[in-house]
């Protein structure tokens, strides 16, 4: 649908694209191994790119949209960061954590936070990949005490650990629950507990 | 009805005994306050002014399965929950109803194809008398079941022997 | 005989001192799944020593329907109606947050009448929400004549409702690229006068709930939320506001045409008690409505005329490549979801932030301390829908 690609509506990601741009100008320099991702998009390119994407979404050409968004390359740092991100950069809450699984045959999955400034009234997302064979990350409790709920759910959808977390149980599901919903390879149950689930 | 329920032969004063227990039995259905998912907004705005369930005598919500007759299950069942609708039931004193509301209570609804958690029918663990259909259901449908449960009520044999072709009797819009 | 007063210092921490003559023994109380007063099926563990409540702990599931797998098995459009049923006390809100997530991938903005037309519809549902809010609260406490005459005035916006999309509950009206249909003819005139009916109505639940003298005694300095602990909890909505925190997304980030509206974002100001007791939030709720009702007078009087919908979002949606988060205003707090397209015709990925969910998780750390009879004074005034804490 090539006709649907027209340059409106870059307004709300043009808050999301200073803020991932800030974000990351900072934590680069506090040490942090980040990346900056940022919409190709015309109106986000550098000068010389921006007649090119242009054209390539005249065409329909499927390039990738949305969200800035800063990527953390060590999974080991996220609550260092995010305890620099409440503390330096004003990141009082958090929105949001969950996490995207993209394929079945993919290694990784995507940890993704959500955060928001009252002061700045910037939002920030933040991504870190999690490898499926090794499926765990610390806690953000201790720094955002809002992410406890948001990661039980997490935690019992895409059968990731998060170490250190205060209170380990299922969140949604029943106890004896078996898989992971959320994973693009889980098979719907057959029966649970002798009620047939077809 | 403990010593007397279901001895006696049809005949004119049995008949009159019966209707007046199914009458008063269907006067007075006492539904426990019990919603579950978003059809159960759809079954508080029938107890409120505009639809007002009071009308069939149906109006006195019981906090407790203990007092209620009637058990609405109004809104999506899923497995966690149906344990304990069962058990729900199970305390309710007989004779007991069910109206299975909404299609979900029906049959899983939206949910019958991706909701792995959701249980398809809550008639798979507790007999239902009338479903109700919709999504959800309108005020005026749910009442229309309750009139239909109170049919149903109107031709039971409390007294009487049932005959066996009788049981369970089906109600039918008449 | 003189009794010095307790000092503080004698108790060990933990001890609290009690009367002797009442001896006290720890219980636990399983509050829900199937309860009178708990907002659907919500379930609370309390352990209370007599009436005091000494922990608690709320376990939800028993609504849990799989919204977000089926957003990755469904199409874009096909996973609208399922969006109106997690809040289904604001479905046209929840429409909303996933119309503009999907439209923000595709890059389209809707026509101005169709912009005016979401607002107007969203705020008559928040009056909706909150007069739900007010009634079941007003159940809650013991007070049951609110709740007639909140479902008294709702079933005339029901009406509304139903006159321009035909449903009363679960409404999927606001669509990715627009609205379904245009008003019919007269509907704005019915909303007029619901406006005028409404104005009047409330001065009478003002008087009747929030300067009720039971009411006050009841919710008045329950369940204090202090302001850090709201943000650090990521409370959103009225339960922010009503902590004294200035901060609502129509305002701060206007999304549709809030930034044209004229309206004050109210916040508590301890009006009976303190700031951020369970009157407060109740407080925010009841002024918000007037608020939404000064915003549909302005959506009325400014309705420009044309189109409603974009021309070119169709039935099968496809959007590019990419993710966007879209966070709006529910009457609860802040609805965000989170979408990941992949260019086919279904979703990667539809999360949903439900602002109830992150609501209730504070409730559980203000509770110990309480009395047992303000549990559910604070539970009510959180205004939960289980359907969306569950998803
Ligand atoms: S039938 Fe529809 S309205 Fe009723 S509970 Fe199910 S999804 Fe909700």
């Amino acid at each position: 649908m090539p006709a649907l690609q027209r340059d409106t509506g870059w307004g709300p990601m043009q808050a999301y694209f200073e803020a991932a741009r800030a974000a990351h100008a900072a934590l680069s320099q506090a040490g942090f191994p980040v990346e900056l991702h940022q919409p190709n998009l015309p109106v986000f390119a550098a000068e010389g790119e921006a007649k090119e994407l242009a054209a390539a979404h005249k065409e329909g050409k499927h390039l990738w949209r949305g969200d800035a968004y800063v990527q953390l390359a060590d999974r080991g740092r996220i609550v260092g960061l995010c305890r620099f991100l409440r503390d330096q950069l004003a990141y009082q809450q958090i929105i949001d954590v969950t996490a995207v699984d993209h394929a079945a045959e993919d290694k990784e999955l995507w940890g993704m936070y959500a955060f928001l400034s009252l002061t700045t009234k910037l939002r920030l997302s933040v991504k870190t990949m999690i490898p499926k064979d090794d499926c765990r990350i610390d806690s953000i409790v201790p720094v955002y005490p809002g992410a406890n709920w948001h990661e039980r759910e997490t935690a019992e959808f895409y059968g990731i650990t998060y170490t250190g977390h205060p209170d380990p149980r299922h969140m949604l599901l029943p106890d004896d629950w078996v898989g992971n919903p959320l994973r693009k390879d889980y098979k719907f149950p057959e029966e649970y507990h002798g009620i047939s689930c077809v | 009805m403990g010593a007397l329920s279901q001895k006696f032969e049809d005949n004119v004063l049995t008949t009159k005994v019966d209707w007046l227990l199914n009458w008063a039995r269907l006067s007075s259905i006492w539904p426990m306050t019990f919603g579950l998912a978003c059809c159960a907004i759809e079954m508080m705005a029938v107890g409120g002014p505009r639809f007002d369930i009071d009308r069939f005598g149906a109006g006195a919500f019981r906090a407790t399965p203990r007092q209620a007759d009637l058990m609405i299950v109004a809104g999506t069942v899923n497995f966690k929950m149906g344990e304990r609708v069962k058990r729900l039931y199970d305390q309710m004193p007989n004779p007991k109803y069910v109206i299975a509301m909404g299609a979900c209570a029906t049959g899983g609804g939206p949910y019958y194809k991706f909701g792995y958690t959701v249980m398809k029918g809550v008639d798979r663990i507790v007999p239902v008398d009338v479903y109700v259909a919709g999504c959800p259901p309108r005020p005026e449908a749910l009442l229309e079941g309750l009139m239909l449960l109170q049919q149903k009520i109107r031709r039971q044999k409390v007294v009487r022997v049932p005959k066996v072709a009788e049981i369970p009797s089906t109600p039918s819009i008449a | 005989m003189e009794r010095a007063a307790p000092s503080p210092g004698l108790l060990q921490p933990g001890q609290r001192e009690i009367e002797l003559d009442v001896r006290t023994q720890d219980v636990e109380i399983n509050m829900g799944p199937q309860h009178p007063s708990t907002h659907g099926v919500l379930r609370v563990l309390i352990r209370a020593d007599g009436e005091i409540v000494t922990a608690a702990q709320s376990h939800l599931g028993y609504l849990h329907r799989c919204a977000e797998k089926i957003g990755e098995n469904v199409d874009w459009l096909q996973y609208l109606p399922y969006t109106d049923r997690y809040d289904y006390l604001a479905a046209m809100n929840n429409n909303l947050g996933y119309s503009l997530a999907v439209e923000k991938l595709l890059g389209i903005e809707v026509p101005p009448r169709g912009q005016y037309l979401r607002t107007l519809i969203v705020e008559l549902n928040r009056i909706a929400s909150h007069l739900i809010a007010f009634g079941t609260y007003g159940l809650d406490i013991g007070a049951f004549t609110p709740f007639f005459y909140a479902f008294r005035e709702r079933e005339l916006l029901l009406d509304i409702f139903e006159k321009i999309c035909g449903a009363r509950l679960t409404y999927s009206f606001i669509r990715p690229g627009g609205v379904f249909n245009d008003a019919p003819p007269g509907w704005l005139q019915h909303v007029e006068d619901f406006c005028r009916q409404f104005e009047k109505k409330w001065p009478e639940y003002w008087d009747l709930l929030v300067e009720n003298k039971i009411f006050i005694e009841r919710t008045a300095n329950v369940g204090i939320i202090p302001r850090d602990l709201a943000i650090a909890w990521g409370c959103t909505g009225p339960m922010l506001r009503g902590s004294g925190v200035d901060w609502d997304l129509r305002r701060d980030q206007p999304y549709l045409v809030y930034d044209r509206l004229e309206f004050k974002v109210i916040t508590g100001v301890g009006y009976r008690g303190t700031v951020g007791d369970c009157f407060d939030r109740n407080y925010v709720r009841m002024l918000e409505m007037v608020e939404s009702l000064k915003m549909v007078r302005q959506c009325l009087d400014q309705m420009p005329e044309g189109e409603v919908s974009h021309p070119d979002v169709g039935l099968i949606i496809r959007p590019a490549p990419g993710e966007a988060y879209v966070g709006i205003e529910n009457p609860r707090g802040e609805l965000g979801h989170y979408v990941v397209s992949d260019g086919s015709k279904i979703a990667r990925r539809v999360r949903v932030r439900a602002p109830s969910f992150c609501n209730l998780s504070l409730v559980e750390h203000i509770m110990p301390g309480t009395m047992l009879a303000d549990a559910v004074a604070i539970i009510g005034a959180t205004d939960i829908v289980i359907g969306e804490t569950d998803r």
